[in-house]
């Protein structure tokens, strides 16, 4: 039997003025699977994310999250349905501790934000849950030191680990190993695959290491000029000729 | 955090509270009155600070609040009021109040910006004090006729001595400082660092940035209220000067002076401020010439300010022993 | 009719002052990135050296020659020694840096010329008054509104069309562009503050026979000039212009409408500029 898929995009598009950026774009995510979307520079993948997950409304189209009409929803919106982000570009609390990165979206996880006057101290259930969190992403024993300290792909981590902690039925990481050694992308991989065979939290990625996409992916979508060209498992993308000549120019097999 | 023991701050907190209200009894009148003034900018300061320091939103308006603070206060007695535990109920109501519908417009905006209409509605606030003579005054201001006084145990306490002036404002200062020392270290006070650190990070983990922004204004609203309140039983009158973007320049300058990092470092900035005030002024008249003289070294070499500079130093040391 | 005209002629005179030390401030703010709370000081200073020149050379216009090169110099130090030191800080500090400028220039001022007020006479051909239909009008305002556009657009060609004119504009609109095609920024900036100060410096020799002299001139125009240069938008002269001149009607035309509630124009137009369109008339986007 097939569930009701928990992300469907429908003839999403956006332009800025006359320019269009993104058209015509419809895909579905299945919870479970590890789904990517893969592009060239400017294919217009950000904007996608954009306007998926709530910088802006896209100027045509829809997107339902599990059953749910969620077309141009703010952030703040979508995060308590389940969906979440990461960014490209580090975006963490610098100064804060890596413990302290990950209790802010826990405190709005069980809806402590307006909690005044209890000392974050005496909340043993938040800290035990970012404490497991910081275990997942096996970055615990750095809890206690400022986030903006940690070495590049430790960051990333942590990253992962704020988006991780409220969790969520979707997460969508746009391009989670930019910027990072083979080592560390190494690692990287592994733990999305972790994630997603322990835990079965689902992904959408976009990458534009495709060592990385045929290593986790088990459903692609092609994006070139705006619009989709091919979907498909990592065999079908990996020998479709209209993928090799529009974007991976031969060098699919590196 | 780590570090952190309850029981030692406790401790600390009772310590300086006791030395401190011994300070009339041995301290000349004169360095009396001065204390109770630290006290209340120092209050201001640190309420300012709940928006600088820790949600990162340099207000340039604070002074509007502090200022309807003290009419409200002044103008609840002219209209026969007695109590001193409604006005300080009232200034900060109305200080929050004004808070909340300034705030709802100012919360939108970052940076330059932020300040610049802060500034703004500050100016439009201070104009109502200035222009609106019927209600205010004008330009004399309004003056306070009588002063509430107090029942304590039977005994009638006049707010006109000195020395009960200095303790009731120790007190409520001591309460207000208590609530801001709980409201840092609460979910809500993590989550108002995290606006300052990335506030759009923030909003993508799901939170209201805007919403949060408005609470803290409006707690530093109220709290400039009732500093406000202070301020206008202490000077027996309250000033359209109370509203004026110069005195919103304040919170600021004793903020950066003391140190916007640390918890008390407005209050040792208000300190500081007028200790130097009256070194300075006793040689001579130009105490601004030498304040812009003190204020540019501390911008420039310590931009963690005095408290600041101090704490890191002191941490510095004991983190190197073994 | 009259009181129109007189109206419309005050708002011009007192917005062309505004529009010549809000560009100095706008220039310096594109360029160099800071709000320079001391900018009304040095508008304050242009009034007091022009003043003093006239002590020793009894001549308005070797006043306003000398007096803003003084401020400009003046500038320059204060560029070298301390605002270098803090670019790419947060606005706090920044702002707290030029408002300690701010508070040693306006209480030197206060301790050299006293707290007093002082009057500047206009130069001799621009000094009297002239008749509009039964009310007499002083001419040295009327220099003042025409003076205004002249200094305007050879403002303006300078920006548009010498090599260092387009020089800052580039480095206004982009300074990581400008250090990339060889400008040495440290000399631009330097420069561009010298400019700022001298700019601002003419405004105050100008309005020296135009309003009295007194240690608040210059905090009753800097917050002026913030909201023509927030308004305007913030790096922008076109804004610059269009801002002062809009300042400047509303002002003289509030004691019409507004009455007593006329001090609060400008930050009525400043909150209503920020709450609408945040990067102002001539912004670029945020």
């Amino acid at each position: 039997m097939r569930d009701v898929p928990i992300l469907k995009i429908e003839n999403l598009g956006h332009s800025y003025g006359k320019y269009l950026v993104i058209q015509d774009i419809s895909l579905e995510v299945d919870s479970g699977e590890m789904t990517a979307l893969i592009g060239p520079n400017g294919a217009g993948k950000t904007t996608f994310y954009n306007t998926v997950t709530g910088r802006f409304p896209p100027t045509r189209g829809r997107v339902h999250f599990n059953g749910k009409e969620i077309t141009g929803f703010p952030a703040h919106k979508l995060v308590p349905m389940g969906l979440i982000r990461s960014f490209q570009i580090t975006n963490i609390f610098p100064k804060l501790t890596v413990i302290e990165n990950v209790l802010v979206p826990l405190v709005l996880h069980y809806r402590k934000g307006y909690s005044f006057l209890r000392a974050l101290t005496g909340e043993k259930k938040l800290y035990r849950n970012a404490e497991e969190v910081l275990d997942k992403v096996g970055i615990l024993e750095s809890a206690h030191r400022p986030a903006g300290e940690l070495a590049y792909g430790d960051k990333r981590l942590v990253e992962m680990a704020i988006v991780l902690a409220r969790n969520p039925k979707l997460v969508m990481l746009d391009e989670p190993t930019a910027g990072m050694n083979p080592e560390e992308t190494e690692r990287m991989i592994y733990l999305i695959k972790e994630l997603a065979e322990r835990f079965g939290t689902t992904f959408f990625l976009t990458e534009h290491d495709m060592k990385v996409v045929f290593a986790v992916a088990t459903q692609i979508y092609v994006l070139h000029q705006g619009g989709l060209i091919a979907q498909g498992d990592p065999e079908t993308i990996r020998i479709d000729p209209k993928v090799r000549e529009a974007y991976l120019g031969g060098s699919v097999n590196d | 955090m780590k570090t952190y023991k309850p029981a030692a701050t406790i401790f600390s907190s009772l310590a300086a509270l006791a030395l401190l209200s011994a300070c009339p009894f041995v301290l000349p009148t004169y360095w009396t009155l001065i204390l109770t003034e630290i006290l209340i900018m120092g209050l201001f300061a640190m309420s300012f600070n709940l928006l600088l320091g820790y949600t990162g939103l340099l207000s340039f308006g604070q002074a509007g609040f502090f200022g309807v603070g003290a009419y409200a206060t002044a103008l609840f007695i002219s209209k026969g009021g007695s109590s001193l535990f409604l006005c300080l109920v009232i200034s900060l109501a109305a200080g929050a109040a004004a808070a909340v519908v300034i705030g709802y417009f100012c919360v939108r905006r970052d940076e330059i910006y932020f300040a610049m209409i802060t500034l703004a509605f500050g100016m439009m606030l201070y104009t109502v004090a200035h222009s609106w003579i019927e209600l205010t005054g004008g330009s004399d201001g309004l003056p306070l006729m009588t002063l509430p006084s107090l029942r304590l145990f039977g005994m009638e306490l006049s707010l006109y001595s000195p020395t009960n002036m200095f303790m009731i404002v120790l007190l409520v200062t001591a309460v207000c400082i208590f609530f801001l020392w709980r409201l840092v270290r609460s979910p809500f006070g993590l989550l108002l660092t995290a606006i300052r650190e990335n506030k759009q990070r923030l909003s993508f983990v799901g939170a209201g940035v805007q919403n949060l922004r408005l609470a803290a204004f409006v707690i530093a609203g109220a709290l400039a209220g009732i500093s406000g309140c202070m301020f206008s039983l202490f000077n027996s009158m309250a000033a359209p000067d109370f509203l004026h973007w110069g005195f919103s320049a304040r919170p600021v300058l004793m903020t950066i002076l003391g140190g916007s990092g640390i918890f008390f470092g407005p209050m040792l900035g208000a300190a500081v401020f007028f200790g130097l005030e009256q070194a300075i002024t006793n040689i001579t008249q130009n105490w601004m010439f030498f304040l812009g003289l003190i204020l540019t070294p501390v911008v420039i070499f310590f931009p963690k300010g005095i408290l600041g500079t101090l704490v890191d130093y002191l941490f510095k040391k004991t983190k190197g022993k073994p | 009719m009259e009181s129109f005209i007189i109206n419309l002629l005050n708002g011009l005179s007192w917005g062309m002052l505004l529009f010549l030390i809000s560009v100095g401030l706008t220039t310096v703010f594109g360029v160099l990135g800071v709000l320079n709370f001391a900018h009304g000081s040095l508008f304050m200073l242009g009034a007091y050296l022009c003043m003093q020149m006239m002590h020793f050379v009894p001549s308005f216009w070797a006043g306003l020659l000398t007096g803003p090169l003084l401020v400009a110099i003046l500038g320059v130090v204060i560029e070298r020694l301390l605002l270098r030191r803090i670019y790419g800080r947060d606005i706090t500090f920044q702002l707290l840096l030029t408002f300690a400028i701010l508070l040693v220039l306006d209480d030197a001022v206060r301790m050299i010329w006293g707290p007093g007020y002082h009057v500047v006479d206009p130069p001799t051909i621009l000094s009297g008054v002239f008749s509009i239909f039964s009310r007499t009008y002083p001419v040295y305002r009327v220099f003042l509104v025409v003076a205004g556009p002249l200094i305007g657009l050879v403002l303006w060609s300078f920006f548009q069309l010498t090599r260092w004119g387009k020089i800052i504009r580039a480095a206004a609109v982009d300074r990581e562009m400008a250090e990339g095609i060889g400008i040495r920024v440290p000399i631009l900036f330097t420069a561009v503050f010298g400019l700022g100060a001298w700019l601002a410096a003419v405004g105050g020799a100008l309005a020296a026979p135009h309003q009295s002299l007194a240690p608040s001139m210059g905090e009753r125009i800097i917050i002026e000039s913030f909201i023509v240069v927030v308004s305007g938008g913030m790096g922008s002269f076109p804004g610059a212009f269009v801002g002062a001149l809009l300042l400047g009607l509303l002002e003289s035309f509030g004691t019409v409408f507004l009455g007593r509630a006329q001090m609060a124009i400008p930050y009525i137009l400043l909150a209503t500029v920020l709450l609408i369109r945040p990067r102002g008339f001539f912004g670029r986007e945020v």
